[in-house]
């Protein structure tokens, strides 16, 4: 009963939250001196035509009015329409969505599988050479810029190597010869429904620099939370007592420790997600990737308001969901947690 | 526990799925799930299709800000120009032709100019079915016109009639070139009639990539951001060649680095743009033509001629000397630019050899500044430009470097275009010193664009941003504009008198025309190179491969 008390609560805070999200980006995306129907029309707008377009986009009304009628059609599922895309922005990142979702998803997928077994092994055969090369790693992992490190990758995979594509969800010869059929855009799923073997491959090719690239920020993050957590759980009596009964190894460090452990690790899950949907701006654009990110950055470049707010609202919708659900699984997890 | 940890992760990923994917768009043309199973039979004829088609592959940097082909006025131009035509196309300076006639066979213009007969090619169908005839065009002309992106080039027409089926007459309040107007590339597609009722009645009507023209090329798929699938449009009027491209695949890839290892990787055929430094390697390259010609773009800086110390004109001549243009050349665009001589780049009508030009030389700015009564300067200035243009920002700091050796201080301060404009429009006696400005004509007349825009004077800055006014400039170019279309000789005299006043009394530095840079590989052929068309890189009818 508590439980569904605090869960109510903390609902009510958040759309407090984002009411003030929507009024401070609207805010700001309107007081900067920028003329948003001249952006409309393109670089070489006409007075009479800025003038016309004013209108039809409503600027001409007050702020306030402004947000009203804003606030009053987000209500009714609409974002209105880009400023330099002409598109719905409902639309603009329903169909980038899954682009993003994909490359985080298999992103966070490879941080997580290979982070919490490092972050074991370290723990386990703590101050040996394998120690020494896992914290190396987390650390790089954490302070490489992704940008550089997506650079760094493609220069060795793609120019020297030549065993990875360079940029891009997809080879551009595919959708002549094995097209994807879109069911739900998430294209290794579609290509592995359809069968689609060719364009499976292709896919899965095209995933591993970017996922590597946004995977190396969590998995250092992943990999030292869990190898902390490991040491101190693998100091406790009861540890020392499973092994006195001679319980192997591996059952007592995966099974009697990890369980333990883990609880931290799964917040930093939790929330690195929510974090590498920025990383994942900086990688979208390095590897030329159809999805959000790329979107976000152009709208923010052209002070494209609709879109900005879109995008912010949405984010911060993701964001604030995110943080409830890590929340509420703590408590869960661990009754130790209260969940006030 | 074993098991709630187990439930847990599951749950998470199902929850964490659910919430982000929630307002999911169904794609429009995605089949429910049941037939999944029997895609991949119905998809086995085409993975063993008999020949693959002729594809043509090139990255771009063109991004698309809207498909309505009467609102363009942006870069996707690149794509408009496969897809959509006008009424005629304006060759390069120097061609055999002036126009190359599309959907206007033959056309004709009375005396004073004021009324033009445009012929129509008779049999033209556009993509959708309909066919192209005098009411498409009075169509098309009539809503470009209305609401257009680019409808100011169609302000001195009056009215537009369909005399008959395939002839167009247009009714000017004045003499104006029609020909060149009817060659822009916005504002003048012509587009069927059936898909301007549905865009009337729908604003997303065009959104997704739908195009109703009577082009070589039809847009198949667009992705945003990524790519996008032109098929050849099998009835086109010019009819087919078996070596010209089926379908065109078109990439759009911002970073001039990845649009390099593309070519070089062979992914692409063709790019649009690939970094300065990379140059030298092509042209070394036996596989690669490096192609570098002029452009009609060209960098413009407004002095404030309403503040001072900048509304006496000798300060503005010294400051004019005081440029080092071929310096500014080397760095802003690694040589690939010659020395403006106005505002009119090289090329473009009004164009003349005749127009004086500024050379860089100190000691004459020195000696201006000491008659205008500044010895060695001691005043300082605020510089404002574009800072999404690489160009200006590789350049600005060799003003002020320059500007610092007459004893002028620059301080300069980037904005986003958007916002430098919007500050200079408001309130001259308070906005910036110097303005830095990329501009183009919009169709090529320079003379009623870049001349008229940039210094004629109007109560209202618009792209007049010297906020100059000199009734003989002003009284010249109302005579040039007037004459263009009659007497184009008596014209082009009036246009080089205004010209040489304008450079003399310096509202603006003419800093450089841009060239345009193309590496075409060798196993590519038919390109022409067209001055007038800068943003549509290529014409992929006009490509097929090489023997």
């Amino acid at each position: 009963m508590r439980q569904l008390e605090f869960i109510i609560r903390r609902v009510l805070t958040s759309i407090f939250v984002l009411i003030g999200v929507s009024v401070m980006t609207f805010v700001i995306s309107r007081v900067i001196p920028t003329n948003a129907a001249a952006l409309y029309i393109g670089p070489k707008a006409r007075p009479e035509d800025i003038e016309r377009v004013t209108k039809q986009l409503g600027l001409d009304k007050p702020l306030p009015v402004q947000y009203a009628v804003y606030m009053t059609e987000l209500l009714h599922g609409d974002l209105g329409n880009s400023i330099s895309t002409k598109r719905p922005v409902l639309d603009e990142i329903t169909g980038r969505l899954p682009a993003t979702l994909e490359l985080l998803f298999s992103a966070m997928l490879f941080a997580t599988l290979v982070g919490v077994p490092l972050g074991v092994l370290s723990a386990r055969w703590q101050g040996n050479p394998l120690d020494i090369g896992v914290r190396t790693l987390s650390i790089l992992g954490v302070s490489m810029p992704a940008f550089y490190l997506g650079l760094l990758l493609q220069i060795l995979f793609f120019r020297n190597l030549d065993i990875l594509p360079l940029a891009g969800r997809v080879s551009g010869d595919l959708r002549f010869t094995n097209p994807i059929q879109p069911i739900t855009n998430f294209f290794l799923i579609d290509s592995l429904l359809t069968r689609n073997w060719v364009a499976l491959k292709d896919v899965f090719l095209h995933l591993i620099l970017p996922s590597l690239t946004l995977a190396a920020y969590p998995l250092g993050l992943i990999a030292r939370m869990t190898r902390a957590a490991m040491l101190e759980t693998l100091e406790q009596d009861y540890i020392r007592t499973a092994r006195a009964y001679g319980i192997r190894d591996y059952v007592v460090t995966y099974l009697y420790a990890l369980k333990n452990a883990i609880n931290p690790t799964l917040t930093v899950v939790g929330l690195t997600f929510a974090f590498a949907l920025t990383g994942a701006f900086f990688v979208e654009i390095i590897f030329n990737w159809p999805g959000l990110g790329l979107f976000t950055v152009r709208s923010l470049l052209n002070v494209d308001y609709p879109a900005v707010m879109g995008v912010t609202l949405f984010g911060a919708t993701g964001y604030v969901l995110i943080n409830l659900f890590v929340d509420i699984i703590q408590a869960w997890m661990d009754p130790r947690v209260s969940l006030k | 526990m074993n098991r709630k940890l187990f439930v847990l992760s599951a749950l998470l990923t199902i929850a964490v799925l659910a919430t982000a994917c929630s307002p999911k768009a169904a794609p429009p043309s995605a089949a429910p799930q049941a037939p999944a199973t029997q895609a991949p039979a119905t998809e086995a004829p085409a993975t063993e299709a008999p020949a693959a088609p002729l594809v043509l592959k090139i990255a771009n940097t063109a991004n698309i800000t809207t498909w309505d082909p009467i609102a363009s006025f942006s870069t996707e131009a690149a794509y408009m120009a496969n897809v959509y035509e006008q009424l005629i196309r304006l060759n390069p300076p120097g061609s055999a032709e002036q126009f190359t006639p599309l959907l206007a066979e033959s056309w004709e213009k009375n005396d004073d100019g004021t009324v033009w007969t445009f012929h129509l090619r008779q049999g033209v169908k556009f993509h959708d079915g309909e066919a192209m005839n005098a009411a498409a065009v009075k169509k098309s002309i009539e809503a470009a016109k209305d609401h257009g992106g680019a409808s100011f080039i169609w302000a001195p027409l009056d009215t537009i009639e369909a005399a008959d089926e395939y002839t167009v007459k247009f009714n000017l309040k004045y003499a104006a070139p029609v020909d060149l107007i009817a060659a822009s590339l916005y504002g003048a597609w012509i587009v069927s009639p059936k898909a301007l009722d549905a865009a009337a009645a729908d604003e997303n009507y065009w959104a997704n990539g739908v195009e109703a023209g009577t082009g070589p090329y039809m847009i198949e798929s667009y992705t945003p951001d990524a790519e996008i699938v032109f098929t050849r449009f099998d009835d086109y009027w010019g009819g087919w060649q078996p070596n010209q491209y089926e379908k065109v695949l078109t990439l759009i890839v911002p970073e001039s680095t990845t649009q390099q290892q593309m070519l070089e990787g062979g992914e692409v055929d063709l790019v649009t743009v690939i970094p300065s430094e990379s140059v030298e390697a092509f042209r070394n390259n036996p596989d690669y033509t490096v192609l570098e010609e002029p452009s009609f773009f060209n960098y413009v800086g407004f002095f404030n001629t309403v503040k001072k110390p900048l509304d006496n004109v000798k300060v503005r001549q010294a400051l004019s000397y005081a440029i080092p243009y071929d310096d500014i050349i080397k760095i802003a665009v690694k040589g690939l630019g010659t020395q403006s001589r106005g505002p009119v780049p090289a090329g473009v009508w009004p164009w003349s050899s005749e127009v004086k030009q500024y050379t860089y030389d100190i000691e004459k700015a020195k000696a201006l500044l000491k008659e205008a009564g500044y010895e060695n300067g001691g005043f300082s200035i605020n510089l404002t430009y574009a800072s999404e243009n690489p160009a200006e920002t590789a350049f600005a700091p060799l003003i002020k470097d320059s500007f610092a050796q007459v004893g002028v201080d620059v301080t300069i301060t980037p904005m986003e275009f958007s916002q430098q404009w919007e500050l200079a429009k408001a309130d001259p006696a308070k906005a910036q010193d110097m303005f830095l400005l990329l501009y183009w004509p919009t169709y090529s007349d320079a003379g009623s664009d870049n001349l008229w825009s940039m210094f004629y004077y109007t109560e209202k800055p618009f792209f007049n941003l010297s906020y100059w006014n000199s009734p003989d400039f002003n009284k010249d170019l109302d005579d040039a504009i007037a004459l263009t279309v009659t007497d184009p000789a008596a014209s082009q005299g009036k246009y080089v008198e205004a010209m040489n006043l304008l450079v003399d009394e310096a509202p603006g530095v003419f800093f450089f025309d841009t060239k345009a840079r193309f590496i075409i590989p060798n196993r590519i052929e038919g390109f022409h190179y067209n001055l007038n068309y800068p943003f549509v890189h290529y014409f992929f009818y006009d490509l097929h491969p090489a023997g």
